[in-house]
């Protein structure tokens, strides 16, 4: 690989935006804008969102991995992301990537909350196709885990000499600071069927279950990937999220579609 | 303030963020090192906390991800990591040179941050000042005392243990990263603090109870690494209650607050590289 094909980058109207193109060595026809989950799942998967960028770029598609605005490298504190934001952000990406490429056909990729975002902005970004691993769908339910885990966080014995007060863990998911305003909308958010084809990566395992063939159909696929991904396991809080097989069913399902 | 994204190095291998301030050149720039695997964002976004915080307060910072971390690549330059640790820092001091003015610089390691920022520390001179969190520690008599006499004294201990079931289920993952700094011998730690200090670097060390497996009070520093602690040009700090990574956000902004106290006495800006 080139180390140049890979440019890190600020953009958006007030240059804020962080992100890094992973530029093809062929001209491209597709192009890929990943979008990264929140909180401490952004941090976790950030390998292999990395990993994942340059198998594409390899298979000659032009991708786009961004920070949303309080995230990352992106300009804004943590307490300031916003739902809405996020999912405007996404729609300034698509238009950055389709910039910057010469691509006209995007398909978006996210995991957890990254894909949530994706479904959420599909229409307004025009994806061609949405690939969401592990989307959350149920936001309410998302925020339950969250506040279960931050409250385990408070005694976590491996963590801390002494449990910690509940002011000291107020107001906070897993090391980000939150707000009120995020925290509803989370629990307000429900992502509807898919209006775009989409391809659901399924490794939540037999601790969630869903119907994603109602979800994702017409146009739709679900692939199961083994094993399952601890994203709420709180003893694994720092460990890296990495997974050979999503790399390949997403390469292999671009492959297919090409 | 701005802030740029950089894809630099003698094999432009390396990526970073560099925050530059509004206003004249800073004398001394900030440099922010991978905490174990996490890329420079930092564990819980801190680096990018810190960095903008001291941005701020005037100084010029980067924050990047050495060799192989993060978005940084490999140069494959046949260096041993050590080499290459040092190879990545005299690039990121030459940015932030090229970028902001900068002739002396503070790094910040946590973790295995420490101990790159150690190594480079002990041979660079333009390294004027470190902030260990969490760098070498070494189980002392005093540790090993203050760890295990509570213990054997305690009758509800003894108990528990004789009613021990086998194979706790609350046991961490094998599969768990190791976010630990591996040992060096304690007498070349002792000296290269002695060297820095010789040569008129400021060291800042700040210990937390997340390494309590090692290090469980203040006066294990001196224990540790002797009188070279004592040294004005040393300020030492235990955080009991915290953990190693600084998951709560009132624990970050008093380590951040702490930092930036320590350089502004140390490497006020307007002064920037000359002692208080």
């Amino acid at each position: 690989m080139r180390p140049d094909a890979e440019l890190p980058f600020f953009f958006g109207p007030d240059g804020g935006l962080f992100g890094m193109y992973h530029a093809p060595d062929v001209p491209a026809h597709r192009a890929v804008l990943m979008c990264a989950p929140l909180g401490q799942d952004l941090i976790r998967c950030h390998r292999i969102y990395r990993q994942l960028a340059q198998a594409l770029a390899g298979q000659g598609l032009a991708v786009l991995r961004f920070d949303y605005h309080g995230t990352g490298d992106s300009a804004g504190e943590t307490a300031t992301v916003d739902w809405d934001r996020c999912v405007a952000d996404t729609v300034l990406a698509a238009a950055e990537l389709r910039a910057r490429s010469g691509v006209e056909r995007v398909v978006a990729f996210g995991a957890r909350l990254g894909g949530s975002i994706a479904m959420c902005a599909a229409e307004r970004a025009g994806f061609a196709e949405a690939i969401v691993w592990d989307p959350v769908l149920d936001g309410s339910d998302y925020v339950a885990a969250l506040d279960a885990m931050q409250a385990a966080l408070r005694e976590d014995a491996g963590r801390f000499t002494q449990p910690r007060s509940h002011a000291d863990v107020a107001e906070q998911w897993l090391g980000f600071d939150t707000d009120d305003r995020l925290r509803r909308q989370l629990r307000a958010l429900t992502v509807g069927p898919a209006k775009v084809p989409t391809m659901v990566l399924d490794s939540l395992g037999a601790s969630e279950t869903f119907a994603w063939n109602r979800w994702v159909a017409p146009q739709g696929k679900v692939a199961g990937i083994a094993p399952p991904t601890p994203w709420n396991d709180l003893r694994r809080l720092e460990t890296a999220i990495l997974s050979q097989p999503v790399i390949q069913a997403v390469s292999g399902r671009l492959r297919e579609t090409a | 303030m701005r802030e740029e994204a950089h894809r630099f190095g003698r094999g432009r291998h390396l990526v970073g963020i560099a925050g530059v301030p509004d206003g004249a050149p800073g004398e001394t720039g900030v440099i922010v090192l991978n905490a174990g695997l996490v890329h420079r964002i930092g564990p819980f976004r801190l680096h990018v906390e810190l960095t903008r915080q001291l941005n701020e307060a005037g100084y010029p910072t980067l924050r990047f991800d050495l060799s192989t971390l993060g978005d940084s690549g490999a140069t494959g330059g046949g260096l041993t990591r050590a080499q290459q640790v040092c190879a990545d820092l005299d690039d990121a001091m030459n940015l932030l040179k090229a970028r902001a003015g900068c002739e002396r610089f503070v790094l910040v390691g946590l973790c295995s941050g420490a101990q790159n920022a150690h190594i480079v520390a002990a041979t660079d001179p333009r390294v004027s000042g470190a902030v260990f969190l969490d760098g070498y520690a070494y189980r002392t008599l005093g540790y090993k005392l203050r760890h295990y006499l509570p213990r054997l004294v305690d009758p509800g201990r003894w108990a528990r243990l004789l009613r021990r079931k086998p194979a706790a289920s609350t046991e961490r993952p094998a599969s768990e990263p190791v976010f630990a700094v591996a040992p060096a011998p304690r007498d070349e730690v002792i000296a290269d603090f002695t060297g820095m200090v010789e040569r008129g670097m400021k060291l800042y060390l700040v210990y937390s109870g997340g390494i309590s497996n090692y290090f469980n009070h203040a006066r294990q520093f001196r224990e540790c690494f002797g009188r070279v602690m004592n040294h004005p040009a040393v300020t030492t700090r235990y955080v009991a209650e915290t953990d190693h990574t600084y998951i709560l956000t009132g624990d970050r902004a008093r380590l951040l607050d702490g930092i930036g106290g320590w350089l502004q006495r140390n490497f006020p800006p307007a002064h920037a590289g000359r002692p208080a």
